[in-house]
């Protein structure tokens, strides 16, 4: 029934509206729809408009009258306290989220005054969002706005916890872990050493009977005062110990630590408490830790490096390096990448090392990585995928010379190994004598599965097609993407093939539910992101990357060049990353838990632990990993 | 006292410039159940009216305009809202003849303005009705229909001139009228004197008035009723 006084109420609360961002841009029909069916509601001071005790949101919620106070509830933790309470005012619109994720809101809105509100009921704002494109874009971006949040809270979760952590501010008290060890000063020399030998220590505190510390001996003293002095086993241990060593009360913090060692020119301090007796040892290791090695303070040490043992401390403080990135809000790309380039950096350094001792003078050769460190996307829990490709100018040497690599292969993959990248169970490794091709060998042998794509041929594809060269002859690795490019370029099935195979899974999105999870009963309620996730977004931008030739392996650069080629509009790339990006971090998070509390890590998230606005945003990320199937769809009439 | 009503209802002579269908309209609003006025500001349905006229003599100026929207379960929906025009009220101009009601001129059936005041019946059903200055407005509408359709409409009337003092007791307003509780609430009016305009900012007064009411044991339309004629007892025999 249209009347002249649902025209005139409607007229006037269109004229509200339109004074208003984002309805000021709302085409008329979609306004007119709006106006048409709000309610006007009103709310005394002090009332409880919406919380999250409420339910699922079913309404959407304009202010037209009064403010209203915004106060984060329920999500996760005290990190919320620090976001100040905020206020709405006229025009503004809230329970957006809650509404298209359809949950309960996140946060109170409670009536600070005489609150009136146009109201528009759940099925309404549906509709809504889809005549408008002006309100569904700003819903999007709305949600993106609090993705960027979502991000901020993730950022001081981590800062707090890293807060937590020792910082250069930390009392000793709090950085000495160990119960010191210590010796009298009468014990000798011999069972010092071993003692040493025996529980890993650097240093050895000497103390006299009432625990003061007397003294402090080295493993650098070793050389300069027991062996080139010729020095006796037998002696007692405070005859080769230096005197009065520099103590620091518990109390006192790293920086004095570090200070100290300056001054001094000495590598180790010693706490004790206030009767003087020794509590415990703090090095200049130590210090370097809690400082936060840089960048370039472990690619030096890593460079440096001639032996496995400081490579393995590279390892560690990779991890921590990450760690920290993660709590600086650094992206999942950038931290997938900076831990790659740092992994080259410890392999190449291994590569090196055993160069040594295997000599391949005269050879072209080039050590390549496959699979996701191919791609520049390691995670903390990255195993080994590598191989060799090598040239054999003479045939009769050819069998000679792989077991030459085969060798040297063998040794770096122990050592890479023993430097925290594990074994691949797969034997995708250099060791293996498939993997340890001449480049006619490997052209043939991609030459075959592109000819050939049953299931396997497939699945080798997806992992040696992404290929980069590491150590050596990268002229070789060129070579051998050129010769797949022809390949795939005479092969349109292959290709097509290809994409069928990155459509086989689909992404885990329900109909009912938000999220299909796994029905394995060892992994109920949970995701598997790399193969539900991120694989989505690898497999698909493999295809595209083939198909318009671009050479590179990374996927974010992949969907970013191809993507030019294919004319996707750059903001569908951008969301389509930043979805890759988003579940990368998720990922990165979760394996640093993991890894935390002990356990081995590895990609299973439960959705039900995730906040709100993560779930929502999770959502929007498999969303994009659909959009990009669906184009591979369109391409190849899948 | 339904049956009461309709025993009077039963006496009153149908006007016979009526058609069938309008009488027959007519009973049918006469049936509808009165609600409940027990229950909750939130659980029931109010409508808020508001009238333009010639002028403020109830006997002698005419009624031309009637505004009229629901408050429903606390809510106002615009659909739900009711505008009826009987005459232009810019002074001097000439009404389009038939559509003006003079006091005593006859109505005709195929009147315009009757069936519209039917509509309006039907629009408002029972529901207990709202305006500010109940005696006026009540008055203009309630001659009409009785001249017109020729019925005594009989609903319950809650006036906010005596409510809301009551409830905003802190609130200085001295007789400043609707336009000082507007103001007070910094209500803004689309077009103020026009009576669907009127009515709507009512209808918010209305909203802020139960909100207020309930918050202060005044729980439904009745206990507003009670309150109403409670203030108006003080005050006649103060």
């Amino acid at each position: 029934m249209s009347n002249s006084a649902t025209e005139m109420l409607v007229a006037a609360c269109i004229q509200f509206l339109q004074a208003h961002p984002p309805f000021d841009r709302m085409e008329a029909e979609a306004l007119r729809f709006l106006a048409e069916h709000v309610r006007l509601a009103h709310y005394p001071k002090g009332a409880q408009i919406l919380s999250s005790e409420m339910g699922v949101a079913r309404t959407l919620y304009i202010l037209q009258h009064g403010r209203v106070q915004v106060r984060a509830s329920g999500v996760a933790s005290s990190s919320n306290v620090e976001s100040a309470p905020n206020t709405l005012g006229p025009g503004q619109a809230f329970a957006i989220a809650a509404l298209m994720a359809q949950r309960p809101t996140s946060s109170s809105y409670v009536a600070r005054e005489e609150v009136f509100c146009y109201e528009l009921p759940a099925d309404d704002f549906f509709t809504l969002t889809q005549k408008s494109t002006v309100f569904n874009l700003f819903c999007s971006q709305y949600i993106a706005g609090l993705l960027r949040q979502s991000q901020q809270q993730l950022q001081l979760q981590f800062a707090q916890r890293a807060a937590e952590q020792k910082t250069m501010n930390s009392p000793l008290a709090v950085i000495v872990k160990r119960e010191p060890v210590s010796v009298a000063p009468e014990t000798s020399i011999r069972q010092v050493v071993a003692l040493m030998a025996d529980r890993h220590l650097g240093s050895m505190v000497v103390v006299d009977a009432d625990e003061q510390p007397v003294g402090i001996f080295t493993l650098s003293d070793v050389l300069k005062r027991i062996v080139l002095p010729g020095t006796s086993l037998e002696q007692p241990i405070s005859s080769v110990m230096s005197a009065t060593p520099q103590t620091l009360p518990l109390a006192a913090n790293a920086h004095d630590a570090a200070l100290a060692m300056a001054m001094h020119g000495i590598r180790h301090v010693l706490a004790v408490d206030e009767g003087g007796r020794l509590k415990g040892v703090v090095s200049e290791r130590d210090l370097f830790k809690l400082q936060g090695a840089g960048l370039r303070q472990i690619r030096h040490a890593i460079d440096a490096a001639s032996s496995l043992d400081v490579l393995q401390h590279a390892r560690e403080d990779i991890r921590q390096l990450s760690l920290t990135m993660l709590a600086e809000g650094v992206g999942g790309q950038e931290i997938t990448q900076f831990i790659s380039t740092l992994n080259d950096t410890v392999t190449r350094r291994i590569i090196e090392i055993n160069l040594d001792r295997h000599d391949l003078y005269g050879i072209d050769w080039a050590w390549l990585s496959f699979g996701s460190e191919g791609r520049d996307e390691q995670t903390f829990i990255s195993d080994q995928d590598n191989g060799i490709v090598y040239i054999c100018t003479d045939i009769m040497d050819r069998e000679l010379t792989q077991l030459r690599f085969l060798d040297f292969a063998r040794d770096v993959n122990a050592d890479l190994d023993t430097c925290g990248f594990p074994l691949c169970k797969g034997n995708i490794m250099a060791s293996n004598p498939g993997l340890c091709l001449t480049l006619e060998e490997w052209e043939e042998r991609f030459a075959q599965w592109v000819r050939t794509p049953e299931p396997q041929a497939l699945l080798n594809a997806t992992i040696f097609f992404d290929f980069r060269p590491l150590y050596g002859r990268f002229n070789l690795a060129h070579r051998m993407r050129l010769s797949l490019f022809r390949q795939t370029n005479g092969n349109p099935l292959f290709l097509r093939m290809l994409a069928q195979n990155a459509l086989s899974v689909s992404p885990p999105l329900g109909r009912i539910r938000d999220f299909v999870t796994s029905d394995d009963p060892e992994h109920s309620g949970t995701i598997d992101l790399k193969k539900y996730g991120v694989r989505l977004f690898t497999d698909a931008a493999r295809v595209f990357a083939l198909a318009r030739q671009v050479e590179a392996t990374n996927t974010a650069t992949r969907i970013k060049r191809a993507g030019a080629l294919m004319n996707i509009s750059q903001e569908d790339v951008a969301a389509s990353l930043e979805g890759f990006n988003f579940i990368q971090l998720l990922r990165l998070r979760h394996q640093h838990f993991e890894q935390e509390h002990g356990r081995a890590g590895d990609n299973f998230i439960r959705p039900d632990e995730l906040n709100e606005i993560e779930r929502r945003i999770l959502k929007e990320a498999f969303r994009q990993a659909r959009k990009l199937q669906a184009r591979l769809k369109l391409d190849y009439q899948l | 006292m339904a049956w009461f009503s309709r025993l009077f209802s039963g006496q009153e002579t149908p006007n016979p410039a009526l058609t069938a269908g309008q009488q027959q309209l007519i009973a049918a609003w006469r049936q509808l159940p009165v609600p409940d006025l027990q229950r909750s500001h939130y659980r029931c349905r109010y409508v808020v009216v508001d009238v333009e006229t010639t002028g403020i003599n109830v006997r002698t100026d005419r009624l031309c305009a009637i505004g009229a929207l629901a408050v429903v379960d606390g809510q106002i929906d615009f659909k739900d809202a009711f505008h009826l025009l009987a005459e232009p009220a810019e002074p001097g101009a000439d009404p389009a003849p038939g559509l003006s009601v003079r006091p005593h001129s006859e109505p005709v059936a195929g009147h315009p303005l009757v069936d519209a005041l039917i509509s309006f019946l039907h629009f408002v059903g029972k529901a207990p009705l709202i305006a500010y200055n109940v005696p006026f407005v009540a008055a203009m509408i309630e001659r009409t229909l009785t001249e017109c359709l020729g019925i005594d409409w009989g609903l319950a009337w809650i006036d906010l001139a005596w409510v809301m003092p009551d409830l905003f007791r802190d609130v200085e307003h001295a007789g400043g009228g609707l336009d000082a509780w507007l103001d007070h609430f910094s209500i803004a009016s689309i077009r103020r004197h026009h009576a669907v305009s009127d009515a709507y900012a009512t209808a918010q007064l209305l909203q802020i008035t139960i909100a207020s009411g309930a918050h202060k044991g005044f729980m439904t339309p009745a206990s507003l009723i009670e309150l109403e004629k409670a203030r108006r007892h003080l005050h006649q025999s103060g």
